[in-house]
């Protein structure tokens, strides 16, 4: 999976889970960048992301991401 | 040792600046901070300062271990040590004569029901140790290496008793080196100024609003029966400002100390009661704690594909539990809970397009019945408190009670609304735009630190037991 790849993939999930089709993340992404991602929208962003790459995040890698970057480094290390 | 007591503002801290500040050397510095963190602890706790070292010396080991062993199943050991170490010791002191009360209205038995009292601050620093031994194990702060400096993250008297609960990653590089600027000398003394101000000045007044509205619980909080809906809601609103005050004043106070010494303390309170919504109220409240569940309970993978929701029940019961071994603290925490859910399902853009007048009164009146839950630990008192809220008591709308007790404290009131607000800042920033007025803000500023510092010390020169909300938790 290259890394263009994956963005846009994990575009459509962060579209689907916020629905709102004007999202386009990016490395720099970061809650603040999206209205309705917050603590507890995180867990159903996570999960959808999961589910999409058929991976598990650990809980220190949920509780510690800073951006979009973070995640997609996890991403690329462990996701399908 | 209390903060707002004058043997502590005029001879304990002057005496540990003395001490603190002849000389440069940061390993006598640190010794020094030590010495006089476990002073303050044992001066009111001269046993227990055992249990808080014992905390530091099983997580500074689980630290080393964790170092050692990244990766295998030590490390995983003793994450789970220290979560059984420290936790068994809040339960124990904590909760052991709650649960005994519960297994014998439950189960018909007459178990014992000790009467423990509670060691100040174990809530705090049990959350702190804790908190470094996971962030070790997730590599997210270096192992402190040196006992003794451990020691000092934990010790630390501005934030031992009764927090805000800093994490190890906001003053671990700072407990190995800092310095201590003029600017940090010069904002830390207006800071614990302030804290004093709010503590003494207003919180102490509006506590005694709130026990002449409702009681207090040595009178079974008698009070609230007789009270009328206006009194109610009046009462409600006052507790809520009133441990705002007291808290706030506490951490303005707690991070003002650690500016003087060269910490920078997360903030712990930013303007809570300007909040739209009880999700942002949460933002804003008691930040140190909210925080703390969020990153070390809110993701904990038990519930499968419910996690959200399971997540959210046990952050919001844990909160409630954390306050205190009673029900009206659980029922507190729940509720707070149920509104969250609600905010969570109504979506945050609706609710942005909802008016900021309707959003307000909405948001107020949740956090008011909010406050009167967590006054009331007696629940048949709490039910009291209900059936007034309603007028369902047969109480008038409103009392000679409420509008004398209003008038009388008018003043304290207002003070207390206004500065709810960010006023402060505000006029601040509106001053520090043209230079003439900066001399001018800051003069004004000097004079008041002066006068609040005087008026706030000759207060407590009539108070013998000033102690703060938060120390019983």
């Amino acid at each position: 999976m290259t890394e263009k790849e994956l963005y846009k993939r994990l575009n459509e999930v962060f579209r689907d889970v916020f629905d709102d089709d004007g999202i386009t993340v990016d490395e720099y992404t970061t809650a603040d960048d999206i209205d309705d991602w917050d603590s507890i929208e995180h867990i159903t962003l996570i999960g959808a992301v999961e589910d999409e790459f058929s991976m598990r995040f650990k809980m220190g890698e949920v509780s510690g991401m800073k951006n979009v970057g973070e995640m997609a480094k996890i991403i690329m290390s462990r996701g399908k | 040792m209390v903060f707002a007591d004058l043997f502590f503002l005029y001879f304990f801290l002057p005496v540990c600046l003395i001490f603190y500040f002849m000389t440069r050397n940061l390993h006598i510095r640190n010794a020094v901070l030590i010495a006089f963190s476990l002073i303050f602890y044992a001066w009111g706790e001269p046993i227990w300062v055992s249990i808080l070292i014992i905390s530091a010396a099983v997580d500074y080991i689980n630290g080393r271990v964790i170092d050692k062993y990244r990766g295998k199943p030590q490390a995983r050991m003793a994450v789970v040590w220290s979560l059984i170490v420290n936790l068994g010791i809040l339960v124990g002191f904590k909760y052991t004569g709650f649960i005994m009360e519960n297994v014998n209205s439950l189960l018909g038995t007459s178990f014992n029901v000790p009467n423990i009292k509670l060691p100040i601050g174990i809530s705090f620093y049990t959350f702190q140790t804790i908190s470094y031994t996971i962030d070790c194990y997730w590599g997210k702060v270096k192992t402190q290496k040196n006992f003794f400096r451990f020691l000092l993250y934990v010790s630390l008297f501005p934030q031992l008793v009764a927090g805000p609960i800093v994490r190890y990653s906001t003053i671990g590089e700072e407990i190995n080196d800092r310095k201590t600027t003029m600017q940090d000398v010069s904002e830390g003394m207006s800071r614990i100024i302030l804290g004093i101000g709010k503590k003494v000045l207003i919180a102490n007044a509006l506590s005694k609003v709130v026990t002449t509205c409702f009681g207090e619980m040595s009178d079974g909080f008698a009070a609230v029966s007789n009270i009328s809906v206006a009194g109610a809601w009046f009462g409600a609103a006052m507790v809520g400002l009133w441990y705002y005050f007291d808290f706030s004043g506490y951490s303005d106070i707690a991070i003002g100390l650690g500016r003087i010494f060269g910490f920078h303390f997360d903030e712990n309170f930013k303007y809570p009661f300007i909040c739209k919504s009880i999700s942002e109220f949460w933002q804003r409240w008691h930040i140190s704690l909210s925080s703390f569940f969020r990153d070390y309970l809110l993701y904990l993978p038990l519930f499968g594909k419910r996690r959200k929701y399971g997540g959210l029940f046990l952050v919001w019961f844990c909160t409630g539990l954390w306050h205190g071994a009673s029900w009206n603290f659980i029922l507190w925490g729940l509720y707070y809970g149920l509104f969250i859910l609600m905010e969570l399902k109504i979506g945050k853009k609706r609710m942005k397009k909802w008016s900021p007048v309707f959003s307000h009164i909405y948001t107020k009146v949740v956090i008011a019945i909010g406050f009167g839950i967590f006054y009331f630990e007696d629940l048949g008192a709490l039910g009291r408190f209900f059936k007034a809220l309603v007028g369902a008591n047969g109480n008038s709308l409103t009392d000679s009670v409420t509008t004398t007790i209003f008038r009388n404290y008018l003043y304290v009131i207002l003070l207390a609304v206004i500065f709810s607000m960010p006023v402060i800042p505000k006029l601040k920033e509106l001053c520090m735009k043209q230079k003439s007025r900066a001399v001018f803000i800051q003069a004004a500023g000097v004079v008041c630190n002066v006068a609040i510092l005087l008026v706030s010390s000759i207060m407590l020169v009539n108070t013998t037991n000033n102690p703060f909300l938060y120390f019983r938790f």
